[in-house]
């Protein structure tokens, strides 16, 4: 890798899940930076350019479908793909994760090969 | 992983994680590893000032939240708590360059705008806050002759009001505040006293009120700009989002609230946009009802 | 021009408050903005509580959610435990996070729903369950989430009851997160918590 490593935001409120996701990605290439709610991603989204968001779905504050909607928003208006995973796996919340302008969305638990591979497969083209 | 440190040894890698994790979750506020030994030092004294003999039982009674004033405690030890003339004095920059242009495009411009623009300093403590901003208005806006603006200062200490409207300061608060300025708006009344002009502090309108009053807080409407600053880390939790439901109200649609430096609105309350200037994040009562 | 001072109270401050009834009518009033003012003048008021408990199961606007559940949540009784425990199978994400939110702080009437909470047949409630118990400050909120790792069918129940038990873990949980492990060897994310919270 070079020194010009994509910037990721992992977004989660369980300290654990930001650990390991930043693990697994920085193993990937990624720069990682975390936030533990959707109003905290959208404060460090104002104030970086990220290149990619790994968001989970409950989250106190702001929920993950809130917080995608409001980067996707003209308060942000980032237009860094987000992959969303979620514990949740009921019908309808891919939907619903697409709607609010997701572009994939996930159920854990992800292994460290699948996060590597869609994290590097989103950001195709962008850096190293 | 031991758990056991007693005071005044230093904390373990993983109490300091655990404390690090419940701070930021509780007040919002990160430290760095570059803190650690700053950090280390005040949690010291912070149990030796407790009825708690190692860090175990002191962070387990935090967290239980059974004694309110071990948190008021701590935040005191981990944050700067003084108040002087132009204290985060940024964040004036921010409202006269960016701020304060936009309230007036959005009330129809400076020629057309219908009423005051009002201001709010809450907790104004001492008065140190509202009058360094009619002290920045007066030197430094240039609309300041063609607008109307009123500054409001509010505290729930009604000493401190008492002193906020004398108005005569020391040395220590007064150390920011240009010669110039000085020598045009303060009078020495003796002792290393000064006391700010009555045209400044005859202009600030006094109140005393609990931000968590919603009653209360209905006498408070249409304010422009709020600067609630290193208040809303030491409520809990009900009462933070309650004090923010409150700022909100008094707030006109599209109007700024700042919060201290450290201070963030993501571990308190949604119901603010938050917005990036060039001096840092602001928060905006929405314009619609909808967000 | 320039700084102006005004001493005579705002309109607001003299006109009367508006009555509990008026207030609890207004919960349903069309304008967003009402309906939050509304809530939040209804703190304390516990003759409101139905009736913001009504509101909350439809209200569709977070900004009134938040209002009405910052005076719901104050209230810490069996009632609102009950009501707002209803909605952590919610469907909608901001509301049963919300609920979540607002039961963390209710110390006194939560441990009541917390057995049938742990019992719920929807594995998403049981998660929820555990983001719950990670802020109840409550002595038994560290059983209870042992409770849930020792036991819990599912992995995701499990691992978010380890995230929630992290600040106070302490060396007599080291043989629950082993155990853990042993049930759930598929679980890659779990492993990885624990091999952490055990370093």
């Amino acid at each position: 890798m070079t020194d010009k490593r994509p910037k990721v935001l992992v977004v989660d409120d369980a300290a654990t899940v930001r650990l390991y996701h930043r693990t697994l990605l920085d193993n990937a290439g990624f720069e990682v930076a975390e936030a533990a709610n959707g109003l905290e991603a959208v404060e460090a989204a104002l104030s970086t350019a990220f290149d990619l968001f790994v968001i989970d779905v409950n989250m106190p504050k702001m929920d993950g479908y809130a917080c995608v909607e409001t980067l996707r928003s003209e308060t942000v208006g980032t237009p860094a793909p987000v992959l969303m995973i979620s514990t949740e796996d009921r019908p309808g919340d891919a939907d619903r994760a697409y709607a609010a302008g997701a572009n994939l969305y996930l159920v854990k638990p992800v292994d460290a090969e699948r996060l590597a591979r869609v994290a590097r497969m989103l950001t195709a083209g962008i850096a190293a | 992983m031991t758990s056991a440190a007693t005071a005044g040894a230093g904390l373990s890698e993983a109490d300091f994680e655990k404390f690090r994790e419940y701070f930021y979750k509780r007040t919002g506020i990160q430290f760095t590893a570059a803190k650690r030994y700053f950090v280390d030092k005040r949690i010291d004294a912070c149990i030796r000032d407790s009825p708690y003999d190692t860090f175990t039982s002191w962070f387990a009674a935090l967290r239980l939240n059974d004694r309110p004033e071990l948190l008021q405690e701590l935040i005191n030890q981990l944050t700067v708590n003084e108040t002087y003339f132009l204290r985060e004095d940024y964040q004036f920059d921010s409202m006269l360059r960016t701020v304060l242009p936009d309230v007036l495009a959005m009330r129809g411009g400076p020629n057309r705008i219908v009423g005051p623009v009002k201001i709010l300093s809450l907790p104004c403590s001492t008065g140190e806050e509202p009058y360094s901003i009619g002290l920045r208005l007066l030197e430094e806006w240039d609309l300041i002759d063609r607008v109307d603006v009123e500054i409001h200062g509010a505290d729930i200490d009604s000493e401190v009001l008492l002193r906020a409207r004398h108005a005569s300061y020391g040395e220590r608060s007064l150390q920011r505040v240009p010669a110039k300025w000085r020598a045009k708006y303060f009078t020495s009344v003796g002792t290393g006293r000064y006391q700010l002009d009555e045209g400044i502090r005859g202009a600030v309108t006094l109140h005393q009120v609990n931000v968590c009053d919603t009653l209360a807080m209905r006498a408070f409407r249409e304010f422009d700009v709020i600067f609630c600053r290193n208040v809303l880390i030491y409520f809990d939790e009900l009462s933070s989002r309650r004090a923010a439901e409150n700022l909100y109200g008094a707030m006109r649609p599209g109007g700024y609230l700042f919060l201290g430096h450290s201070e963030s609105m993501s571990r308190i309350s949604p119901i603010f946009t938050p917005t990036r200037l060039p001096e840092g994040i602001v928060y905006q009562r929405p314009i619609g009802a909808n967000r | 021009m320039g700084l102006v001072r005004r001493d005579a109270p705002p309109p607001e401050e003299t006109a009367a408050p508006p009555t509990t009834g008026t207030l609890m009518r207004q919960l349903d009033d069309a304008d967003p903005d009402c309906r939050r003012e509304a809530a939040l003048g209804l703190g304390g008021v516990a003759e409101a509580v139905p009736a913001l408990l009504r509101r909350i199961a439809v209200e569709t606007e977070p900004l009134v959610r938040d209002a009405v559940l910052t005076t719901l949540a104050a209230h810490d009784t069996a009632k609102v435990a009950d009501g707002l425990g209803g909605h952590l199978a919610s469907d909608d994400a901001g509301l049963r996070t919300a609920a979540a939110e607002a039961l963390a702080t209710m110390p006194v009437s939560v441990p009541a729903i917390i057995p049938g909470l742990l019992t719920d047949p929807d594995h998403d409630v049981r998660v929820m369950t555990a983001m719950v118990l990670a802020d109840l400050p409550h002595p038994e909120s560290q059983a209870w989430l042992a409770q849930m790792i020792a036991e819990d069918a599912h992995p995701n129940v499990v691992t978010a009851a380890i995230d929630a038990l992290l600040p106070s873990l302490g060396p007599e949980h080291h043989d629950l997160l082993r155990a853990a492990v042993q049930r759930f060897p598929d679980d890659p994310f779990l492993r990885f918590t624990v091999e952490a919270a055990l370093r």
